[in-house]
């Protein structure tokens, strides 16, 4: 009997292993159930698709600003897989790191953790961006000095054809849309310097909606965090770094081609004043006049004016010619047909 | 119009070049233009009609190099007519594009006619808004055709000039500003002065077909260019200009060229007149 029951324990026993492989490896391989780092595919398998999300839409207060927003849940893959944060080696724990490790077998939990962009990846531009002079002007002004999110203004950069604005999706670098926004953003406060690149020869193609890497935008040339005023030895537009920074698309910049004028005043009513005040005055500050002289942006102006005056010349003269011409080939008709009617009344 | 008597005005030369001048010139007006009103919607929708950035700008520069052809073969013929050919009257006489007394003449007897105190004057063979047409075609293409270059090249061309100049004289901005302004002066020019000049006259429209059969019937001969027909008379030369009258081919052919140009050059100039207006209000 004892022997028999014995037995039958040790068959028991047998079974219930065998049981424990076959269900936890049945349950292992059903679910998704817990998230590794360095694989986005358990979180990409439900956010595609809202028909598995509990919650597709979520309404969120923003911290700063009080403002409620509302997000969705779904992920498009292709904009992901396209965005800044897209790459291969970038993964949904890297940012939603309360997830790290977390089975998912009932799903998350429903409220994550704001993500903190700043302490562990985005450090390096707040620092660099807080010594450009951008940032010391501002403040030896006492202005209020822009932070990331005046730039970096999540609605209008972390766009998405979705709809949905979301720091996730925010394009890369090269992206021509994010490129165009960023025109916007710097002529936002800098409306003067906005004006006079859309009259460059770079900033009219620019103004057509064309911003690839081979159509300079205002970071192009001027950086981005770091942006130095061009007294500085540093800075991209200064004497010692403009032949490279032209350089970059002009092969063979050399020193006279980085003379060149970005921001043409031809349409700046100021300095057309300016010019004037310092002709009136040429016997009391003759320096000035000499500077004013000196600068290329005079002659610019002057060419401008120059052809603003032969259009306006040639178009109404001709423009005369063309209408007394017309009406005397009229008038002449018209003598022409009343004499012939004189003639067959008589 | 019908008449059998025919005599060449261009030769085919002449009408070749003209041909070469239509097609460069609408090239690069609809792939420049947009640049210049970049700020409407119209040019936006044209720029990307012609490919966008970068292919609009390489038909430009393929058209620049059409006018260069067109300009260069100009010169040459005038060369080898004038040094090899010996033939006279280039430079001055009544067969000359250049300026002479009977053009100042001719505008004085114009504003006469205009205010009614005079008859309608004789021409010559040109007439001196044609020859002003010409003369500023020349003078536009070089115009442009430096500017282009220093904008196509501006490495190489700033290269050439010391830094010391350069601070003061910014080539590649002025070359910016002349050729955008010399193009609207240009285009705006061509699409209603010339036009309405020549092709859309009351009795020409909607196209003067001369330029391109190169044949002008007697009775038009003698009403636009009474001076020229009397001369050749005199001199016992007209028979020698006589041609067979253009095939009704050719005339066919004709219109169906250069009546969509025409609608497109209207439409252009349309454009920036809309483009004026709406700056000015």
């Amino acid at each position: 009997m004892v022997h028999k029951t014995k037995s039958n324990v040790k068959k028991l026993r047998k079974l219930s292993v065998f049981a424990f492989f076959v269900i936890s490896s049945v349950t292992l391989a059903l679910s998704p159930a817990i998230i590794m780092a360095g694989d986005n595919g358990p979180c990409i398998e439900c956010h595609t698709k809202p028909e598995k999300l509990k919650v597709s839409e979520k309404a969120k207060i923003d911290a700063v600003t009080g403002e409620i927003k509302v997000s969705s849940m779904v992920i498009d893959e292709a904009i992901f897989k396209a965005s800044a944060h897209g790459g291969d080696d970038f993964f949904c724990t890297d940012c939603h790191q309360d997830l790290d490790g977390k089975d998912l077998t009932d799903g998350h939990k429903p409220n994550l953790k704001p993500v903190d962009c700043i302490t562990f990846c985005h450090d390096d531009p707040a620092e660099e961006y807080l010594q450009s002079t951008h940032v010391k002007l501002m403040r030896e002004n006492g202005k209020d000095v822009p932070t990331c999110k005046d730039c970096h203004y999540g609605l209008s950069f972390h766009y998405a054809p979705s709809g949905e604005k979301s720091p996730r999706d925010v394009p890369r670098g090269v992206d021509p849309v994010h490129r165009d926004l960023t025109i916007a953003t710097c002529g936002s406060c800098h409306q003067d310097y906005l004006s006079s690149y859309r009259n460059n020869a770079h900033g009219q193609v620019a103004s057509l909606g064309h911003t690839t890497i081979d159509v300079p935008v205002c970071f192009d040339c001027h950086g981005k965090h770091t942006i130095l005023k061009s007294s500085d030895p540093e800075s991209k537009v200064g004497k010692e770094r403009i032949v490279e920074t032209c350089g970059k698309c002009h092969a063979n910049a050399n020193a006279s081609f980085v003379k060149h004028i970005e921001h043409p005043q031809i349409k700046n009513i100021a300095y057309y004043k300016a010019i004037i005040s310092a002709v009136k005055n040429a016997r009391s500050d003759p320096e000035n006049l000499k500077k004013v002289l000196k600068n290329p942006q005079t002659i610019l102006c002057v060419v401008f004016v120059m052809y603003i005056g032969i259009l306006a010349f040639t178009f109404s003269a001709f423009g005369m010619h063309s209408l007394l011409s017309w009406a005397a080939i009229v008038r002449d008709e018209y003598k022409k047909r009343r004499g012939h009617s004189d003639e067959q009344q008589h | 119009m019908n008449s059998n008597t025919n005599y060449l005005r261009f030769s085919l030369f002449h009408r070749f070049c003209h041909f070469l001048v239509i097609i460069s010139f609408f090239g690069l007006v609809l792939t420049g233009i947009p640049l210049a009103f970049r700020g409407y919607g119209w040019a936006r929708w044209l720029y990307e009609l012609f490919g966008g950035y970068p292919t609009a700008g390489y038909l430009h520069r393929i058209c620049a190099i059409i006018t260069f052809f067109s300009a260069f073969v100009h010169f040459i013929n005038l060369f080898y007519n004038v040094s090899v050919r010996k033939k006279k009257g280039y430079f001055w006489g009544s067969n000359s594009l250049l300026i002479q007394p009977r053009d100042i003449f001719d505008i004085i007897a114009d504003i006469k006619w205009f205010m009614g105190i005079g008859k309608k004057p004789d021409y010559d063979r040109w007439i001196y808004w044609e020859k002003f047409e010409y003369l500023s075609l020349m003078w536009g293409t070089l115009v442009m055709a430096v500017t282009g270059l220093i904008l196509w090249f501006p490495v190489q061309f700033t290269k050439i000039i010391p830094v010391s100049v350069a601070t003061i004289i910014d080539l590649p901005s002025i070359a910016l500003i002349v050729h955008r302004y010399e193009a609207i002066l240009a285009a705006g020019f061509i699409f209603t002065i010339h036009f309405f000049h020549t092709h859309l006259l009351p009795e020409k429209m909607p196209v003067d077909e001369v330029i391109f059969t190169g044949r002008i019937t007697e009775e038009e001969m003698k009403h636009e260019r009474l001076v020229q027909y009397k001369r050749l008379v005199k001199e016992g030369q007209l028979d020698s200009f006589r041609v067979a009258p253009p095939s009704l081919f050719v005339r066919f052919l004709t219109r169906l060229f250069a009546v969509p140009i025409l609608i497109t050059g209207l439409i252009v100039v349309g454009l920036m007149f809309s483009a004026l207006l709406v700056w000015a209000i």
